[in-house]
């Protein structure tokens, strides 16, 4: 769950009527989402959807979303309340690896703000920010469900547990 | 709801009520009040204010009252330290980022939170910390957005979706970060303005009204819109002779339309006290001359003199936006002043053939809101009568009504539809003809539109239990519309009222029909008509007819192309500035009262004709009383018969007509006339396939609402400003273009300057 | 991190530690699916009966006896009707379902094909958070490999009962966690709880009768099924049947997921013994929150020396409750003011934003400890916060609002030393000292 949410989305987005395209591959993945739900329940697909745009484009950008208002038959401030809602979604761009630390009460007491601050300090940025060369953000989390493994991080849908210093210098080394 | 009656006891008080009554609203009728913030009578129960929690006897913690139905041998508490503390924490809650300067918003003086605040009178103030804090902004030309005085009652988001199926603003983020807002943050709706309506706080405002003035201030006058046949019933407030905003709230009026209001009825009174209204008297001496200010007395003179020498070659055109007062005058001036039977109504669309067939009842909105099937044959609803597009959307979501559209257009409103019959363009009188006559089978091929689509059409009716209405409006030809008010009746059974809901353009359409019976067609009138006295405007198309015309009188509140050809143009009073009666598409004769003197030095236009017609040495009795003119078209006009003013003061129960239906008609001509209009029809036509943009009739520029500058950039497409920080007015020109030097000052307002940067998880790490 | 059962034979985790338990053949091999056949020859009242005996309690957080749960669904309504699996497992502490759902996902698939066919249901759905990508791929596998063998989709085994399983995946809401919520977001929605009644056993998703239940309690129903709802009730206490896992974090040696018999005495031998005691043996035991976040937090002289049994009966008696089962074990360097802001921001972090307690009270909350953490805490907040939880708890539309006050109400007056701490010298024990 990523944290600090952009506050004020609604004034942020350059509103345009482009619409995104993707590959025949990723239109037959998004029918495929489609089949799990009733026919007139299209709108159940949002999330998963919301997920491959964010996959495909980076984050949840305009077109994307007049995209999905398309093909879901919906108003694009449905795709907009749906997606603000959830802390997955990325309403700005991030960078190429999204190292999301927990900072829930497990970690915090495991070790969490030394992880923090070696990360952020190697990297130069604070949480919630992106390395000039968009490589990196870097956002404190709630509870990943990884409690017992404490402290951890997510990079994308990868977890790394167990964390210390060391590990953690070899994790971003291993980043490409 | 049934009517079975079961026993609950409120505060040791035992009652009666209704089985499946709701709580809050049994408890507030018998007088034990309850506050609350989301609970709004017509809309989807939310239960999320918490502010109308009472104790209920066997249930564990407080209940909201707003979500519990009354069972019977329910025991219920409404006041108690408890439940006293709890509500006292809930408007603690709501006030702790709520901003604390009532005396700088605009709805300080009518904003719930504040009257719930001043009822308790001893709030503590607990919370020191730092409130969030959020930019003022736009969310259009006409909703202005204060988001820290939100309270996310959410009655905003329910009417958009509930009231006008537009979705339009919605909640977005999570948590205390939670906005009322849409994708983009500008709104690209129909400018409803409900949502700014149902706000309880000063967090949606009306931006036209805008720090003009402060409610308190105003004096609130109830009356008739003048725009929509619907006869939405509102409220003026307006001070020192200046209209300053329009609403609905049910604190002042509790009329048919409740607390909706469309864009046109609430925003669009500028023209009230546009600088633009004619001052006085105005007279062309000579044919190509100027128009030249004079005085009421030489005016009347000159009028009477040069129709005395047209003898009985005057005709009277009357507009339909005028009262029924003005509109009988109109036709008394015409019979008894100037001896002509050459009157007509300026409105191209004709409404006698309906009334003429009438063979089923007229149905109210109310009827319309709890019908079981809905047939619209043409017209637009959601664009020119909101109200009823209202009724039928409620109708279709809470109700579960059959909704059938049959149009050469998918209009918005078919997306509500259970059937959507799509014809041919151009080709509704085909189906007029293939639904009235059923017997021919060959007119399905002119409408483009399969037999068994009809026979669809014809069971749903068949089925439906309860009321079936049929509406159609203007864009059906004269024989359409007889032949259909006509066989209407016959669809009526034991256990099913058929009934009719025509769809006029005008606020008086109805009523105008009603004044002038034996009214001729328009032109007929224009073109036989050596002189002329018009009321009103005339269609633009219309004007040239005026040309070479003896002598020509307008009354009008602004020069137009039909003041163009005028010899005299005389300043008319608006709705806002006379007393009166509009009657509406329901056939509610409703009242209109004047909120200010007439501007200037105009009259209404019954005074008008009546100065005139005394100049010709006919007095009509009136004397200058509209009462008594509305005593005489008691007496003559057979549908309003016994109608007194006295009797339509209550706007919350309207007194309708009385339109006799008629019997079963021979309508073989009509039948020919319209089977001749269908056969002319290509056989192969192209369907339109584009629905029409939101707005597209209720945002045009006319000459009245052209004069409250938003509506010019809702025409020019509601472009979205670069700043919405900054009024859209400041950034655009009025045709929709960018104002480019404004706009560079208004970007260098930034969201910045306005609130302190936030406090962040990132300032507690130090990097090394 | 330890997996494994202590004080009775693995159930949950029979397969934990088997190579590839998560494919089908390991899963038959070691009896899995029989249950479903078992199941497909009793009629649906006797598997329902059979749960009701088992006196299994959800394991998702509220406890609420499953068998009644499932006896609610109004099986002659002409409606779909669904199951629904809560896999969205958000309660800081909790990581139990994450393991059963990536060791041994065919238990899950087969306990939902049970209550499918008890309740005569033709679709499940597994709503997964969406942070358990990983998981989710895991089961589709699963799922796949399942429907090969006839065991998901057309004609199960042959029979005519059919029913399809499939993935949802939420995106980062705590609050989807709750069934209602659940609902709204499996439906493409924003993720606020409904209103209740009407219950989701009646209309709950696509307003069609569901029951939502959470992994464990799903993962039970074959081992009830199995060995007959008395057996297993015996596993437990008369009124919390079966073995329950709990997930252990914190301050302990090993940390870790352990399947308990219900009833399990005691939490000082659990604690001290069975997780490998502390963590830093010269460091004192301090405080445990035994259910995960949303409980009582418990301090040291509420275990130590109590024998306080591990279940729903013994928490509740020893103040706290046996909530989703994630045990956080907290040391003496934990200062408890610190790590109930930390839970409180978290609540803040989660509401949904719906109704005024929770939403502008877990602000207040989060921004008064802000306040305190700076230094500039006054004697009076303990009572301030004490009187918001009231205000807050029993007054919200979902129980996530109460979530929020229990643990400051019980951390307020369980370490009132921490608090005066703040609150009248304004330090902590590093020596922070603010600078008034
Ligand atoms: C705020 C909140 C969060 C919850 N989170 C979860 C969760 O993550 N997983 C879960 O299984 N149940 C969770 N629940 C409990 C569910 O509402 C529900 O009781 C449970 O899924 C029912 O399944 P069970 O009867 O099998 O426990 C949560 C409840 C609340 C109020
Ligand atoms: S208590 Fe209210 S605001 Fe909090 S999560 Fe539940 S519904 Fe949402
Ligand atoms: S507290 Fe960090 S994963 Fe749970």
């Amino acid at each position: 769950m990523a944290t600090a949410v952009p506050t004020d989305f609604t004034n942020q987005v350059v509103f345009t009527e482009e619409t995104a395209t993707f590959s025949p591959e990723v239109i037959e993945e998004m029918r495929s989402h489609l089949t799990k739900y009733p026919e007139e329940r299209k709108r159940s697909a949002l999330i998963p959807l919301l997920f491959v745009i964010q996959r495909e484009r980076g984050y949840i950008d305009n077109p994307g979303v007049n995209f999905l208002a398309d093909f879901l038959d919906l108003e694009v401030t449905d795709v907009w309340e749906t997606a603000t809602f959830y802390s997955m979604f990325n309403l700005r761009p991030v960078g190429r690896h999204h190292l999301q630390i927990c900072k829930t009460l497990s970690c915090k007491i495991m070790g969490e703000p030394e992880i923090t601050e070696h990360v952020c300090n190697r990297l130069g940025i604070h949480p919630g920010e992106t390395t000039a060369d968009g490589k990196f953000t870097v956002s404190l989390v709630e509870c990943l469900g990884s409690c017992g493994t404490a402290p951890m991080m997510q990079n994308g849908f990868d977890y790394y547990e167990d964390l210390t210093v060391e590990k953690v210098d070899k994790i971003l080394d291993s980043l490409k | 709801m049934s009517t079975e009656l079961i026993k609950v006891t409120i505060n040791e008080q035992e009652f009666e009520v209704e089985k499946g009554a709701k709580l809050i609203e049994v408890c507030r009728e018998k007088g034990f009040g309850i506050p609350s913030f989301c609970y709004y009578g017509d809309l989807a129960l939310q239960a999320s204010c918490r502010m109308c929690l009472v104790r209920i006897e066997k249930m564990p913690k407080l209940q909201t009252s707003c979500t519990i139905t009354c069972t019977d041998g329910m025991i219920v508490t409404t006041q108690s330290e408890e439940i006293e503390k709890a509500q006292r924490a809930m408007s603690e809650f709501l006030l702790a980022n709520h901003p604390l300067d009532c005396p700088v918003c605009d709805r300080g003086g009518e904003c719930e939170l504040q009257e719930m605040v001043m009822d308790w009178g001893d709030l503590e103030e607990r919370f020191v910390e730092r409130k969030n804090a959020q930019p003022e902004k736009f969310l259009s030309p006409i909703v202005a957005n204060d988001p820290q005085r939100c309270i996310l009652c959410k009655r905003c988001t329910r009417v958009c979706d509930e009231w006008m199926g537009e979705e339009a603003i919605e909640a977005g983020n999570r948590g205390v970060n939670t906005v009322i807002g849409t994708y983009g943050g500008w709104l690209g709706c129909s400018q409803c303005g409900n949502c700014i309506e149902v706000c309880p706080t000063g967090t949606l405002l009306d931006g036209v009204y805008r720090h003009e003035t402060r409610p308190w201030e105003m004096d609130q006058t109830r009356t008739t819109d003048v725009y929509s046949s619907d006869g939405m019933q509102l409220s003026i407030g307006s001070r020192g002779g200046e209209v300053h905003r329009i609403v609905a709230r049910d604190r002042y009026v509790n009329g048919l339309n409740g607390e909706f209001l469309d864009v046109k009825a609430r925003f669009a009174h500028g023209f009230i006290n546009s600088k633009d209204r004619i001052k006085t008297p105005l007279i062309r001496y000579k044919k190509g001359g100027k128009l030249i200010p004079s005085t009421w007395d030489e005016a009347i003179h000159f009028v009477g003199s040069k129709l005395k020498e047209s003898g009985n070659n005057v005709g009277v055109v009357a507009s339909s936006r005028l009262t029924n007062e003005s509109i009988f005058t109109l036709k008394r001036f015409a019979t008894e002043a100037v001896n002509s039977n050459n009157y007509a109504v300026s409105d191209a669309y004709d409404l006698a053939p309906f009334f003429d067939n009438l063979s089923a009842p007229l149905c109210t909105h109310k009827e319309i809101r709890h019908a079981k099937t809905i047939l619209l044959i043409g017209g637009e609803p959601e664009e020119e009568q909101t109200f009823t597009a209202k009724q039928i959307r409620q109708a279709v979501r809470n109700g579960g009504a059959k909704f059938i559209v049959v149009h050469d257009t998918p209009i918005r409103l078919a997306a509500q539809a259970s059937q959507f019959i799509h014809v041919n363009k151009g080709s509704l009188d085909a189906f007029a003809l293939a639904f009235a006559d059923q017997s021919d089978a060959t007119i399905t091929k002119k409408l483009g539109a399969a037999q068994t689509e009809i026979d669809d059409l014809l069971k749903t009716i068949g089925e439906t239990e309860g009321d079936f209405i049929i509406m159609f409006g203007g864009d059906l030809s004269a024989e359409a519309q007889a032949v259909l008010a006509n066989v209407a009746g016959s669809f009526a059974s034991d256990t099913r009222r058929a009934l009719l809901h025509p769809l006029p353009l005008y606020n008086n359409s109805v009523g105008a029909n009603d004044m002038m019976a034996g009214k001729k067609p328009l032109e007929e009138v224009l073109r036989t008509s050596k002189a002329l006295l018009i009321a009103g405007s005339l269609p633009e198309d219309k004007t040239d007819l005026l040309a070479n015309k003896d002598f020509v009188v307008v009354q009008e509140l602004f020069e137009t192309a039909t003041t163009e050809y005028a010899d005299v143009v005389l300043p008319a009073a608006s709705f806002a500035e006379v007393d009166g009666t509009f009657t509406n598409n329901a056939g509610f004769v409703q009242r209109v009262r004047k909120a200010i003197e007439p501007i200037h030095q105009s009259k209404p236009d019954w005074v008008i004709a009546s100065m005139i017609a005394r100049e010709l040495g006919a007095d009509f009795g009136y004397n200058f009383s509209s009462t008594m003119v509305f005593k005489a078209i008691a007496d003559s006009v057979p549908a309003y018969e016994g109608l007194r003013y006295p009797l339509l003061k209550d706007e919350s129960k309207p007194v309708q007509a009385k339109y006799s239906p008629v019997a079963k008609r021979d309508l073989s001509n009509e039948f020919a006339a319209l089977r001749r209009k269908v056969e002319a029809l290509p056989e192969t036509s192209e369907k339109i396939t584009e629905t029409p943009r939101v707005g597209h009739k209720l945002h045009r520029v006319t000459t009245m609402t052209g004069k409250t500058d938003q509506f010019h950039l809702l025409a020019a497409g509601n472009p979205k400003p670069e700043n919405l920080l900054v009024s859209p007015l400041v950034q655009f020109n009025l045709d929709g273009t960018p104002r480019l030097v404004e706009m560079a000052e208004a970007a260098s307002v930034n969201v910045k300057d306005r609130i302190d940067d936030k406090e962040t998880v990132a300032s507690k790490v130090v990097l090394k | 991190m330890e997996i494994k059962a202590i004080g009775c034979e693995p159930l949950q985790l029979k397969r934990v530690g088997m190579k590839d338990s998560h494919t089908l053949k390991v899963y038959q091999e070691t009896g899995g699916y029989e249950s479903l056949k078992k199941a497909m020859n009793m009629t649906q009242d006797d598997i329902i009966n059979e749960v009701k005996a088992s006196a299994l309690r959800g394991r998702g957080g509220a406890g609420f006896p499953t068998g009644m749960k499932w006896s609610f669904v109004p099986r002659q309504s002409p409606k779909q009707k669904y199951i629904v699996c809560n896999a969205d497992e958000s309660e800081p502490g909790t990581f139990k379902d994450r393991y059963l759902l990536e060791l041994d996902p065919h238990s899950l698939i087969e306990g939902m094909l049970i209550a499918a066919f008890a309740l005569g249901s033709q679709a499940c759905y597994i709503y997964y958070r969406g942070e358990y990508r990983y998981l989710i791929d895991i089961m589709d596998k699963a799922i796949e490999e399942a429907r090969a063998a006839n065991l998901v989709g057309k004609n199960i085994l042959g029979s005519d009962f059919s029913c399809e399983v499939y993935t949802h995946t939420g995106a980062g809401a705590y609050i989807c966690g709750e069934e209602t919520a659940l609902l709204s977001s499996l439906e493409g929605y924003r993720g606020h709880p409904r209103m209740k009644p009407p219950f989701p056993a009646i209309e709950g998703l696509y307003a069609s009768p569901t029951v939502v239940n959470n992994v464990e309690t799903l993962t039970s129903v074959p081992q009830i099924i199995e060995m007959g709802g008395e057996a297993w009730k015996k596993l437990g206490t008369e009124k919390s049947g079966g073995t329950k896992l709990w997930s252990v974090s914190g301050h302990v040696k090993k940390p870790g997921v352990y399947e308990l018999p219900m009833g399990y005495a005691d939490m000082e031998k659990f604690i001290m013994e069975d997780c490998g005691g502390m963590r830093r043996p010269d460091k004192k035991l301090k405080a445990v929150i035994p259910g995960g976040s949303s409980v009582y937090i418990m301090n040291a002289e509420q275990i130590i020396g109590k024998n306080v049994t591990l279940d729903y009966e013994g928490l509740v008696e020893a103040g706290s409750m046996v909530g989703s089962g994630g045990f956080i074990v907290m040391d003496e360097t934990v200062d408890v003011v610190e790590s109930t802001k930390n839970l409180t921001e978290f609540y803040k972090h989660e509401s949904c934003g719906w109704c005024t307690p929770c939403r502008e009270g877990t602000d207040w909350l989060v921004k008064i400890f802000n306040r305190i953490s700076i230094g500039e805490g006054r004697p009076e907040d303990a009572q301030l916060l004490l009187d918001i939880c009231d205000n807050i708890e029993g007054k919200s539309f979902c129980p996530l609002g109460d979530a929020a006050a229990w643990p400051i109400q019980s951390a307020v007056k369980r370490f009132p030393e921490d608090f005066k701490k703040w609150l009248l010298n304004k330090t902590n024990d590093n020596g922070y000292t603010a600078n008034v």
